[in-house]
């Protein structure tokens, strides 16, 4: 009954975009509905090509949508100006991405509050000092990115993430470029965020390992929804994935 | 290896086209100063020549007291005209006149600009014997008839039958009865000439009856000149030479040459230098990107096998390739320029021929070659250093720049900067002529510091510069400081080529400040009069742009006037060497100009006695009463003693003789300034407007007060100075360039970082501003570095120029200075107009895709 009064934090409606145009057109998306609940981990998962990352860039705010429409929340993201949706990203949504996260030349410490250093707002220090005790970078903070390790970066982009206390994160991919140890260490993070302090995090992955640290899993192929998964475990999703795929041929 | 350069060439033609830009500048600025001087050589050659078409044999005086163009030789008497008929192989012979006068048009003011001379002579019907042609009306007659040619008749509003005066400086009434052109031209370089007739002109251009200039000769058919030349010499005179039409011709090219083109010539091509340089600077900030991106990929041809030598060639070919793309299309500008150029001179007054422009392929070949030469040349290093990658790099994410031998280059830098300034102080501290040879060999060397530290110094600098960003401008003012630092080769190369320009503009903005202030400062001590007259052109004497005595003397009735006495300029041999002299009324000349007589004084000198500036005593090793020989421009010799030693050389120069020893052996009499002292109580205003009045009739002189003309002695320096600027915008624009290209690669180097920022909520607005804020630190840093060692070496120069001709003042134009720095700040802004709004309109996804 509760999850019927709360809105989503994301919800697409009809949601289709096109690359191209004529005979060189390209369905990335094809009237996709879904909704993302909050306080929830939420995991995209389908074969390359499936339109997983698209789908996600048009909920971030990232991407046009060719048409229908993407809510935040209440707010709907296709009325919005270039400059609205940037600042929507910076004070509303978090960003951890594969691989890139950090700027090189700025310390961890303002890696981390950059979100709101680029709004102008002076930092909330003890959410910063939570949310860097979390990811246990205590230590870290006057380090430049390029001394730290590939996990130990992937966990500045969760306190990055965090840092503007939004109303969603978008992970892209987040585990691609870690070994398993810091994967499952990063994964354990971004449960942490969501039981401990009720974040929703939508997380775009193609690792089934990965995908099996998550609430829920919503399935895409061919730029539709292929149905999800509550609460799965690995094999279960690697057999669904190879459905889709026997599917495809 | 040269299939795949090319195709990476054309693949990158967007990046590469800031470069070829750069170059292309340079080199059209080398190319456009070299076809002008070219041009300008052929130009005056062809004058020159049409001039003396004709003639084949000139007799004229032998003792020649000036070397200049428009050098007077002592008259020769009019009755050899009869010997020179008489000698066989003579077709004709005339006796021509040159002299100075100037014609005032219809509106009373004289004709003619600052440039050519004002010349007057007898009219020639012989088409042999003279360029000048009858294009209207007739030959003058009588004594107050004239022609005068197209161009002057066009300025003053004169036609046939129009009635005015010729200022010989006599005031004559003439009548306008012709219209002569120069050959086909309507002037002679746009200088006006006034013909009288032969016994005009021997009334009011000569001083002694029965004297004439020169006789033009023309050699029957059969006869070569040089025949009759050897012929005439036979006949003539001692004192007396007959010299072939080409030999004259050469001789006037040659005098032109060193008094005016050939100077001019390495003026612009210093310039172009600069220019170059300049270019060579934001090139290699370009190159030291591109390689550097490169670098895996020349780490991936190191792995797929390519050799060292063939990267190496294959950077080495991309260079060679955008230097001679803006070597040829630096060519073409250049000769835009040389157009713009000559523009410049025909608003001077010289009217050139219109041959369009002469393109020598002596010049083609050093501009191509030197913009060749300059991007290879800057290219080596980067070149050298891509081949030295390891395959291995070609797997790495490095972008930065590698710490590298940052200390070596920070000592060689710091000792170069050191023995500059050494040297400098040093020469400084001498005396004579070699001072200015250190000095500038110092300046060179600290020059050469200051590049090389440059990347040394550029992180600190740029740090300090840029904190007050961060607290003005938040994390966007931080990025854009941290970035700037982040590659210090890269910041100070794009700085270094601002830097240049910059010191090149405060050293002459320095020096010619303090120029001025010198020159002001003097004519304050010296001048005590209350009123000046003086006339435009170079100088009064033998170039016509003298005010006749004779309007001093009307000056003298306007009431309220107690004294005047005015200063006659002119040139002749003093103790063996060419040089300025001043006349002057050695009774009167003290109530309006104080000479500062150190030793004997002015107001005694008699006619057997000159009087000397203290500096020119030093040089020749002169004392009071030292014997100094005279030969005066009507060839007369005598031998003159120093009666007084003066400082104040400001208004009459190094050399002043006692009217009374000048004036009969001087072809024309004008003085090229009046000065008049009034009684006192008198109203300088009223005394002012009506001489002003009286001024009116003798070709409007200007009419100055005390505070005016002290004012108007800096006028000639801020000539100067406008066409410096003019040129090193040139230079700053190169600059500008440099810095745009090296952001513009910068910011295509962090796309990613961009697309990361943008998707973390930075807006386009904010881009834009950080990669401003960058800009202009940048160029703040190149202004700021800039203007430190043009600072100095203009006080150098301006020390330098102390000791050797005897100024004493520095003056810091600070108002000047703080408008080059604003103008840096404001060359960052423009340099980041397009890197900034690329980076603004950076597709988001692209930049954050993982692949």
């Amino acid at each position: 009954m509760e999850t019927l009064i709360k809105t989503a934090a994301a919800r697409a409606v009809a949601l289709t975009k096109i690359y191209g145009a004529g005979e060189a057109a390209v369905r990335a998306l094809d009237r996709v509905t879904a909704e993302f609940p909050r306080e929830r981990f939420t995991a995209i998962m389908g074969p390359s090509g499936s339109g997983k990352s698209t789908l996600m860039h048009c909920l971030a705010g990232l991407d046009q949508p060719s048409s229908g429409q993407v809510f935040l929340g209440d707010l709907e993201l296709g009325s919005l100006s270039d400059t609205q949706l940037t600042v929507l990203r910076r004070e509303r949504v978090g960003f951890i991405f594969q691989s890139f996260n950090l700027l090189p030349t700025l310390s961890v410490a303002e890696n981390i509050a950059l979100p709101l250093l680029l709004s102008g707002r002076k930092p909330d220090r003890s959410w910063l000092d939570t949310v860097i005790g979390i990811v246990r970078l205590g230590d870290r903070l006057s380090h430049r990115p390029s001394e730290l390790s590939g996990g130990q970066q992937q966990r500045v982009a969760v306190a990055r993430a965090l840092a503007s206390q939004p109303e969603i994160i978008f992970a892209d991919e987040p585990t691609g470029n870690l070994d398993s140890r810091s994967g499952a260490q990063l994964l354990g993070f971004l449960r942490q965020t969501v039981s401990e302090l009720g974040q929703t995090v939508v997380m775009v992955t193609h690792d089934p390992a990965a995908a099996a640290a998550a609430d829920s899993v919503t399935f895409l192929a061919d730029g539709r929804i292929a149905g999800d998964l509550p609460h799965p475990g690995a094999d279960a999703i690697l057999d669904r994935l190879k459905q889709l795929g026997e599917r495809e041929a | 290896m040269l299939p795949v350069t090319m195709k990476n060439l054309w693949a990158r033609r967007r990046r590469l086209t800031g470069m070829v830009v750069a170059i292309g500048l340079g080199v059209a600025f080398l190319a456009g100063a070299l076809t002008l001087g070219d041009t300008l050589s052929a130009n005056f050659n062809q004058l020159f020549s049409t001039a003396t078409s004709g003639i084949s044999v000139v007799v004229r005086s032998a003792t020649t007291v000036s070397g200049g163009v428009t050098g007077d030789r002592p008259p020769i008497p009019a009755s050899l005209a009869a010997a020179v008929r008489r000698v066989p192989g003579v077709a004709a012979a005339q006796p021509s006149i040159t002299g100075a006068a100037e014609l005032l048009g219809s509106d009373g003011k004289a004709i003619g600009k600052l440039g050519p001379p004002r010349s007057a002579g007898n009219w020639i019907s012989d088409p042999a014997l003279s360029p000048y042609r009858l294009a209207a009306g007739r030959a003058p007659q009588g004594l107050h008839e004239v022609v005068i040619d197209r161009s002057a008749a066009t300025t003053g509003k004169l036609s046939i039958g129009s009635v005015t005066t010729a200022l010989t400086p006599a005031l004559v009434r003439v009548r306008v009865v012709g219209l002569a052109t120069f050959g086909t031209a309507n002037s002679f370089g746009g200088a006006p000439y006034t013909a009288f007739s032969l016994a005009g002109a021997q009334r009011y251009l000569t001083t002694k009856p029965g004297q004439v200039s020169a006789i033009e000769v023309s050699a029957a058919p059969g006869v070569s000149p040089g025949t009759l030349a050897g012929r005439l010499d036979r006949v003539l005179p001692p004192g007396v030479q007959a010299i072939t039409g080409t030999e004259l011709t050469q001789q006037n090219l040659s005098a032109l040459n060193s008094e005016f083109l050939s100077a001019l010539r390495i003026f612009l091509v210093i310039f172009a230098g600069i220019a170059l340089l300049v270019a060579a600077f934001s090139i290699a900030s370009t190159f030291g990107i591109l390689v550097a991106q490169r670098t895996k990929e020349a780490a991936l041809l190191r792995t797929v096998g390519a050799t060292r030598r063939q990267v190496l060639t294959g950077v080495l070919a991309e260079a060679l390739t955008v230097g001679a793309a803006g070597s040829i299309l630096g060519l073409l500008g250049g000769l835009g320029i040389a157009e713009l150029l000559k523009g410049l001179f025909d608003s001077f007054g010289f009217a050139l021929p219109a041959a369009g422009l002469v393109v020598s392929p002596g010049s083609v070949i050093v501009s191509l070659v030197a913009g060749i030469v300059v991007t290879v040349g800057v290219s080596i290093i980067p070149a050298v250093r891509a081949s030295r990658v390891a395959p291995l790099e070609a797997l790495r994410e490095s972008a930065a720049e590698p710490a590298g031998p940052r200390r070596r280059r920070a000592i060689t830098g710091l000792a170069l900067a050191v023995a500059g300034l050494a040297v400098v102080l040093a020469g400084l501290s001498g005396s004579g002529n070699k001072v200015l040879t250190v000095v500038g060999l110092g300046a060179v060397v600290l020059t050469a510091g200051f590049v090389v530290l440059g990347p040394a110094v550029a992180r600190p600098v740029t740090g300090a510069l840029g904190r007050p960003l961060a607290a003005w401008r938040g994390v966007t003012g931080t990025l854009a400081r941290r970035s700037a630092q982040r590659s210090p080769r890269r910041t100070a190369a794009a700085a270094t080529a601002l830097a240049i320009g910059v010191a090149v503009v405060t050293l002459f903005t320095v020096y010619a400040a303090s120029l001025r202030a010198a020159d002001i400062n003097g004519v304050t001590d010296s001048f005590t009069g209350d009123i000046a007259i003086s006339a435009d052109g170079f100088g009064g004497g033998g170039s016509g742009g003298g005010i006749s005595l004779a309007f001093g003397r009307s000056v003298s009735k306007v009431p309220g006037v107690r004294t005047v006495s005015g200063l006659v300029k002119g040139q002749a041999e003093v103790g063996g060497r060419s040089a300025d002299v001043t006349a002057v009324i050695p009774a009167t000349i003290g109530a309006v100009l104080d000479l500062r007589p150190v030793t004997g004084s002015i107001r005694t000198l008699t006619r057997d006695q000159i009087a000397v500036s203290q500096v020119e005593a030093n040089d020749r090793g002169w004392r009071m009463g030292s014997r100094v020989g005279l030969v005066l421009p009507d060839g007369t010799r005598e031998s003159v003693t120093v009666g007084a030693i003066y400082t104040s050389r400001n208004l009459a120069g190094d050399t002043v003789l006692p009217v009374s020893l000048w004036a009969p052996h001087t072809l024309q009499l004008t003085a090229s300034e009046i000065f008049v002292k009034l009684a006192p109580g008198t109203n300088v205003a009223a005394a002012q407007a009506a001489i002003t009045r009286a001024a009116a009739g003798y070709g409007k002189p200007t009419v100055e007060d005390h505070a005016a003309f002290v004012a108007s002695a800096g006028k000639p320096v801020s000539m100067f100075l406008g066409l410096v600027y003019v040129l090193l915008v040139l230079a700053i624009v190169i600059a500008v360039f440099g810095i745009a290209n090296t952001l513009s690669l910068s910011v295509y180097e962090r796309t990613r970082e961009i697309g990361l920022l943008r998707a973390v909520g930075e807006t386009r607005a904010q881009t834009r501003s950080m990669v401003r804020l960058e800009s202009v630190l940048v160029s703040v840093f190149g202004t700021v570095g800039g203007l430190g060692l043009g600072t100095f070496l203009g006080w150098a120069l301006a020390q330098a120029g102390a000791k050797a001709e005897g100024l004493a003042t520095f003056a810091l134009p600070g108002g000047q200075l703080v408008l080059i720095v604003i103008l840096g700040a404001v060359a960052g802004i423009v340099a980041a107009i397009r890197p900034a709004g690329r980076a603004a309109r950076l597709p988001l996804l692209a930049a954050i895709a993982t692949e």
